[in-house]
C-alpha cells in the first residue's frame, strides 16, 4: 500500500465537523480543502495557526495535497513563531484574519460555503510523505522537529481506535479542550475522529460550562479529549455533562483519586495515553485499573544498549522511552519518572517522577509536585514539595509522606498552595515552580 | 491609590488569592487589563478564576458569551457582569 485516503468511512452527507455556526458534511470538507489547496501558494511548508478545529484541518489536508508539510509550534509565541518560520526557508503561516503573526508572510483563510470544489472521490495521501512536524522545546530552548508521516499518523489513530474499541459506522463525536496543534491533540481529537468517521467537534472550550455546552452540541456516543487541568476543573464545579461514552486524558499524569472521582460523577469510564512527540501515542490504560500501561498494538518496547525504545512499522527508526520504565513479561509497562529527573540527595538516587507519584496517592492531594531548588553551598539541598490539598494541612501530608518515602526525600518545606501554575499542556515549568515556592516560602511557616 | 467600589475590592481580593498574585488587592488598577500587558494573565488563571466566580458567586463564565472578551477586560467589567448575574 503506497497510500490511504484522507478521511476515514464517511457517508458524503455524513457529518464529519461540528463549527460553531452548524455541520460540516465530508461532501463539504472534501470540497473547502479542494478549493483551498488550490489557492495555497507555492511553497514547502506552512505553519497552520487556524483556531477552529475544522478550519486547521482543512488547511492541514489541502497542504498535504500540495505537498506542502504543516509545521506545529509548541507554542504561540511570536518569538517561536519567527524562530521557526526562519529555519523553513519560504514558509509561509496560514491563520485568521484577526490573528496576524508579525514578521511572516500571512495567508488569511476565506470562508466559503459552496460545493463548487466537490472533488467526487476522497483523495490519497502518499504514506511516506511528511504531513507535520511536530516541534518540542529541545533541552537549548531551540525548538526540535519530529517528523510525522502519513502512514503514523493514520497508523497510530487507528491503534488507538482499535484499543479504545470505537468502531466505524455507530454515532460517535468527539469534543476537545486540548490545542490541536499540540501531537496528543492532533492524534486524539483530528486524526482520531477523522480515521474513524466520527463527528468532530471545532472549539476548543475552555471553561467547564463551555464543555458542557459543546459536548450537547453533538450527538451520539460523546468522547472528551482533555487533560487533568480541565478535568479537574468539571470535577469541581459539580457540573452536570450530557452523557458521554469515553474521557480520554493526557499531557499529564492523572491523579487516580481523580480519575475516580470523574468516573463516578460522570458515569463514564477515563482512560489516559502515554506518549512524547517523538513517538506518538504509545500506550493506554483505564487510570482506575491500576498504574500499568498496555501498549498500542502497532507498537513494540524493546531494551537495547541504551534503555527501552518504541519500535513500530511507521517509524522510521526506533525512539528511545525518555522516562524511566519496567516492562512485565507480557509487554506491559510502568512509568517511574522522567529520566532527566533523576536526583540525587545525600547518595539516595530516585526520580521526581516516582515522588510526585507517592505525593499523588495520597488521599485529599488533587495535585502536587517535587522539585529541586537552585543548590546553593555545600549544604545538602533539600527537595521542595508544592501541594494543592484543601482541607489538608501541611504536617498531615508530612505525615503521609513519611509513610511512604525515605526521609532523605521528605521536602523541607511542603507548601500548601492553591493552584500549581501549570502551563497551556498541563506541564510545571521549572521557572514557574521556583518562583512560587520562592512567594510562598516567604510567608508560610515552614514545616520540617 | 486605585478608586474602587467595594464589589471590585472583594473581587480584587478574590483574584489575587485564588491566582497567589504577588500583589496587593488595592493597587489593581480596576480599569487596566487583566490578561495580557495587565496582570498577565493566561488561559489557565482564567480557568482557575472562573471557579471561583462560580464557587463564589453562582456565576458560570462561558467563552461562547458574545460579551467575553469585554468580561475579562479589566476588573471592572468583570465585577459589573458578576452583580448583574450572580445568583449568591
Amino acid at each position: 500500500m503506497l497510500d490511504a485516503p484522507l478521511i476515514g468511512p464517511y457517508d458524503p452527507d455524513g457529518v464529519l465537523a461540528r463549527e460553531a455556526d452548524g455541520p460540516r458534511t465530508a461532501r463539504q470538507f472534501l470540497s473547502d480543502v479542494s478549493r483551498l489547496a488550490d489557492s495555497l501558494p507555492d511553497r514547502p511548508a506552512v505553519l497552520n495557526l487556524l483556531s477552529s478545529r475544522y478550519e486547521f484541518l482543512v488547511g492541514f489536508a489541502a497542504a498535504m495535497l500540495r505537498g506542502q508539510v504543516t509545521l506545529l509550534p509548541q507554542s504561540r509565541a511570536p518569538q517561536t513563531l519567527r524562530r521557526i518560520a526562519g529555519e523553513y526557508r519560504d514558509s509561509y503561516c496560514l491563520t485568521n484574519q484577526d490573528e496576524p503573526v508579525e514578521g511572516i508572510e500571512s495567508l488569511f483563510l476565506r470562508r466559503h460555503g459552496g460545493l463548487a470544489g466537490w472533488p467526487k472521490r476522497i483523495p490519497h495521501i502518499p504514506l511516506d510523505r511528511v504531513a507535520a512536524i511536530a516541534f518540542t522545546s529541545g533541552s537549548t530552548g531551540q525548538p526540535m522537529p519530529n517528523r510525522k508521516t502519513w502512514r503514523a499518523l493514520t497508523a497510530v489513530a487507528l491503534a488507538t481506535g482499535a484499543r479504545l474499541g470505537l468502531t466505524t459506522g455507530r454515532q460517535s463525536a468527539v469534543v476537545a479542550t486540548v490545542p490541536h496543534q499540540h501531537m496528543f491533540g492532533l492524534e486524539a481529537s483530528v486524526m482520531l475522529p477523522i480515521m474513524h468517521g466520527l463527528v468532530m467537534h471545532a472549539g476548543r472550550p475552555l471553561f467547564p460550562a463551555d464543555i458542557r455546552d459543546a459536548l450537547a452540541e453533538v450527538a451520539g456516543t460523546r468522547i472528551l479529549v482533555t487533560t487533568p487541568l480541565h478535568l479537574r476543573a468539571c470535577v469541581t464545579e459539580g457540573l452536570r455533562l450530557p452523557p458521554v461514552g469515553l474521557i480520554l486524558s493526557a499531557t499529564a499524569p492523572l491523579p487516580r483519586s481523580l480519575a475516580q472521582a470523574a468516573e463516578r460523577q460522570f458515569q463514564t469510564e477515563v482512560h489516559e495515553i502515554f506518549g512524547f512527540a517523538e513517538a506518538g501515542s504509545v500506550a493506554e490504560r483505564r487510570t482506575t485499573d491500576g498504574d500499568q500501561w498496555q501498549p498500542l498494538d502497532a507498537v513494540r518496547l524493546t531494551q537495547g544498549s541504551a534503555g527501552w525504545t518504541v519500535q513500530a512499522d511507521y517509524l522510521p527508526a526506533p525512539v528511545r522511552v525518555p522516562d524511566r520504565i519496567t516492562v512485565d513479561a507480557d509487554g506491559r509497562f510502568v512509568v517511574h519518572g522522567r529520566e532527566a529527573d533523576q536526583i540525587n540527595i545525600a547518595g539516595h538516587r530516585v526520580s521526581l517522577g516516582d515522588l510526585n507519584q507517592k505525593l499523588l496517592e495520597i488521599e485529599g492531594v488533587q495535585d502536587g509536585v517535587f522539585f529541586l531548588p537552585e543548590e546553593e553551598g555545600d549544604c545538602v539541598t533539600r527537595l521542595i514539595a508544592c501541594v494543592v490539598a484543601p482541607g489538608k494541612t501541611a504536617e498531615e501530608i508530612q505525615q503521609a509522606l513519611r509513610r511512604r518515602l525515605d526521609p532523605v526525600f521528605l521536602p523541607r518545606p511542603l507548601l500548601l498552595v492553591p493552584q500549581l501554575p501549570r502551563n497551556d499542556t498541563g506541564k510545571l515549568p521549572r521557572e514557574a515552580l521556583l518562583k512560587l515556592a520562592g512567594q510562598q516560602a516567604g510567608g508560610s511557616p515552614h514545616d520540617a | 491609590m486605585a478608586d474602587m467600589s467595594p464589589q471590585e475590592r472583594d473581587l480584587a481580593a478574590l483574584i489575587v488569592q485564588t491566582l497567589k498574585l504577588k500583589v496587593d488587592p488595592a493597587t489593581i488598577q480596576p480599569e487596566a487589563p487583566l490578561f495580557g500587558d495587565g496582570l498577565g494573565l493566561d488561559s489557565i488563571d482564567a480557568l482557575e478564576l472562573s471557579l471561583a466566580i462560580s464557587q463564589t458567586y453562582g456565576y458560570q463564565l462561558k467563552s461562547s458569551d458574545p460579551e467575553i472578551k469585554a468580561i475579562f477586560s479589566s476588573l471592572r467589567a468583570l465585577s459589573n457582569a458578576i452583580e448583574k448575574n450572580r445568583s449568591k
